[in-house]
C-alpha cells in the first residue's frame, strides 16, 4: 500500500457493563486481553484460544463472541457485557439464579462462558425450546457436569423470562 | 496468553481504497474466526490487516427474481445468512447449514467469505454452494473475475485468489426441487458432509469435508455400479475422526439410504 503505514494503534470508545470507556489499544489486543488484563475484568476465562471451548464468550451488542480470538479494534461503538455486568448489586441475573439452583457447576471455570452464551440466547429468543438451546450451548465445554444441569437451568431460566426477543427468531 | 505479533489496520469504507491496500502483507479481515487463530498459532504473519466490515457493498443479500439467483455479499455473517427471509426462501438447505455452521459464536462473527477463502475442507458452505452451481465474483484493483466453486476452491487451504484479490459476492441460483444437504459431525467441524439434488433422470451428488475440496458427480438415476464407482474413486482424509475406510462406509450407506438402493 501506498502513504504511511497502517496505524497499530486505535482510540477505542465503547460501553462495557454499563461504563462508557475509551482506550487506546494496540490492533493486535484480543478482546480477552482488554478485559482481563487491562480492565481487570477477570471473570472472563480463557482456555482453549481458538474459540473452540467458549470459555471466553462475552456478549457484543447482544451477540456471543469468543474474546479469545475477537479483536479489541473491533469493540469500537459497541455495547460489551461481561459476566461481571449481569448481577444488579446483590441481584443475581435470572440465568446466574438458574444455574445456582439447577447446581449447572462444578469447579466453575467455564461458566461465565456458558452464562453469557445463554444470556445472548435469551435476549435473541426468550422462549427458546430444547432444541434451540442445544443449537446454541453446543459450542460451550464443560469437563465437569456432563451438561444435564447446564441445559436444566438454561430451561429454567427460559421459562422464567417468558416468551418474546429482540426481533429475530434465531 | 499468546499475544499477537505487531498489527497494523487499514479500515476504510470504501471498496476501492480496501482493494488498494490488500497485498499478501495486508490481510483481508473480516470476522477473524479463522485469521486470527492462525495468526496465534504463527502460520500466518500479515503486517496489517485490511478490515472488510465496513465496505457496504460486501454485506449485501439480494434477489434477483428474473435471474432467479440470490447474490450474498462474502462479508455476510453465517447468522444474518440463515436468518434472512429471502435465503430461507430461496436457499432453504443453504440456510438450514450456516445456522449449523462452527457454534453459535462463529456464526455470529464468521462470514461466508471468510469460510470460502480460507478453504479449510472440514466445512459445510463450499459443498452445499458447489452443489448449487454458485458462482464468486473476485476482485482487485486489476479488476473482476468470475469463478466457480470449484475454480475458486482448489485445494485444502487453498485457493486461486491471487494475493491482492478479494472475494466481493457469491451469486447463487435458486434452490431447484429435490435438494438436502446432511452432514456427520461429532466436533466443531463436519467429518462428512454430502449435498443432494435428485430428479426422475438424475443424482447429483456433492460430497465435502471429507474430501481436500467439495467434490460433485452427476449420475444416471438408478446408475448404482456408476455412484459405486465415485464413492469408491473418492480419495478421503485420514485424521482424528475416522480413517478413510471408516467415512466410505457412512457414505456408502447413507447414499443407500438417501437415493433409495438399499440392498
Amino acid at each position: 500500500m501506498t502513504g504511511s503505514p497502517a496505524p497499530t494503534s486505535i482510540v477505542v470508545r465503547m460501553r462495557v457493563n454499563g461504563h462508557d470507556c475509551e482506550m487506546l489499544v494496540p490492533v493486535r489486543l484480543t478482546v480477552a486481553e482488554l478485559l482481563r488484563d487491562r480492565l481487570g475484568l477477570t471473570g472472563t476465562k480463557v482456555s482453549c484460544e481458538m474459540q473452540v471451548c467458549g470459555a471466553c464468550t462475552v456478549v457484543v451488542d447482544g451477540d456471543p463472541v469468543s474474546s479469545c480470538t475477537a479483536l479489541a479494534c473491533d469493540l469500537d461503538g459497541t455495547e460489551v457485557l461481561t459476566v461481571e455486568g449481569l448481577a444488579q448489586g446483590r441481584d443475581l441475573h435470572p440465568v446466574q439464579e438458574a444455574f445456582m439452583e439447577a447446581n449447572a457447576l462444578q469447579c466453575g471455570f467455564c461458566t461465565p462462558g456458558f452464562i453469557m452464551m445463554a444470556v445472548a440466547l435469551l435476549d435473541a429468543c426468550r422462549g427458546a425450546d430444547q432444541d434451540k438451546i442445544r443449537e446454541w450451548m453446543d459450542g460451550n465445554l464443560c469437563r465437569c457436569t456432563g451438561y444435564a444441569p447446564i441445559e436444566t437451568a438454561v430451561t429454567l431460566a427460559a421459562s422464567r423470562m417468558g416468551a418474546g426477543s429482540r426481533g429475530d427468531d434465531h | 496468553m499468546a499475544v499477537l505479533p505487531e498489527l497494523g489496520l487499514v479500515r476504510s469504507g470504501d471498496l476501492d481504497e480496501v482493494l488498494a491496500a490488500v497485498d499478501y502483507d495486508h490481510a483481508p479481515y473480516a470476522g477473524g474466526t479463522e485469521l486470527v487463530p492462525a495468526m496465534g498459532l504463527g502460520l500466518r504473519r500479515p503486517a496489517a490487516i485490511v478490515d472488510l466490515k465496513r465496505v457496504e457493498a460486501l454485506k449485501g443479500i439480494e434477489v434477483d427474481a428474473d435471474a432467479g439467483t440470490v447474490t450474498i455479499g462474502a462479508a455476510v455473517t453465517h447468522r444474518r445468512l440463515s436468518d434472512h427471509p429471502v435465503v430461507r426462501e430461496h436457499l432453504p438447505t443453504l440456510a438450514a447449514a450456516a445456522s449449523r455452521v462452527g457454534n453459535a459464536r462463529v456464526r455470529s462473527t464468521g462470514t461466508v467469505g471468510g469460510n470460502l477463502c480460507f478453504a479449510e475442507p472440514r466445512s459445510d458452505l463450499g459443498c452445499v454452494l458447489l452443489a448449487l452451481g454458485a458462482t464468486a465474483e473476485v476482485r482487485s484493483a486489476r479488476g473482476a473475475r468470475i469463478l466457480s466453486i470449484d475454480e475458486l476452491i482448489v485445494g485444502a487451504f487453498e485457493t486461486s485468489l491471487e494475493p491482492d484479490e478479494i472475494l466481493t459476492t457469491v451469486a447463487v441460483p435458486f434452490e431447484p426441487p429435490g435438494m438436502s444437504y446432511w452432514k456427520l459431525q461429532s466436533y466443531e467441524r463436519p467429518t462428512l458432509g454430502v449435498a443432494l439434488v435428485v430428479t426422475e433422470s438424475q443424482w447429483e451428488v456433492t460430497v465435502g469435508a471429507a474430501t481436500e475440496r467439495p467434490t460433485r458427480a452427476v449420475i444416471v438415476a438408478g446408475d448404482t455400479a456408476g455412484l459405486a464407482a465415485f464413492v469408491d474413486g473418492l480419495e478421503l482424509s485420514d485424521d482424528m475422526t475416522g480413517p478413510p475406510d471408516y467415512k466410505r462406509s457412512v457414505l456408502r450407506g447413507y447414499l443407500e439410504r438417501a437415493l433409495g438402493t438399499t440392498r
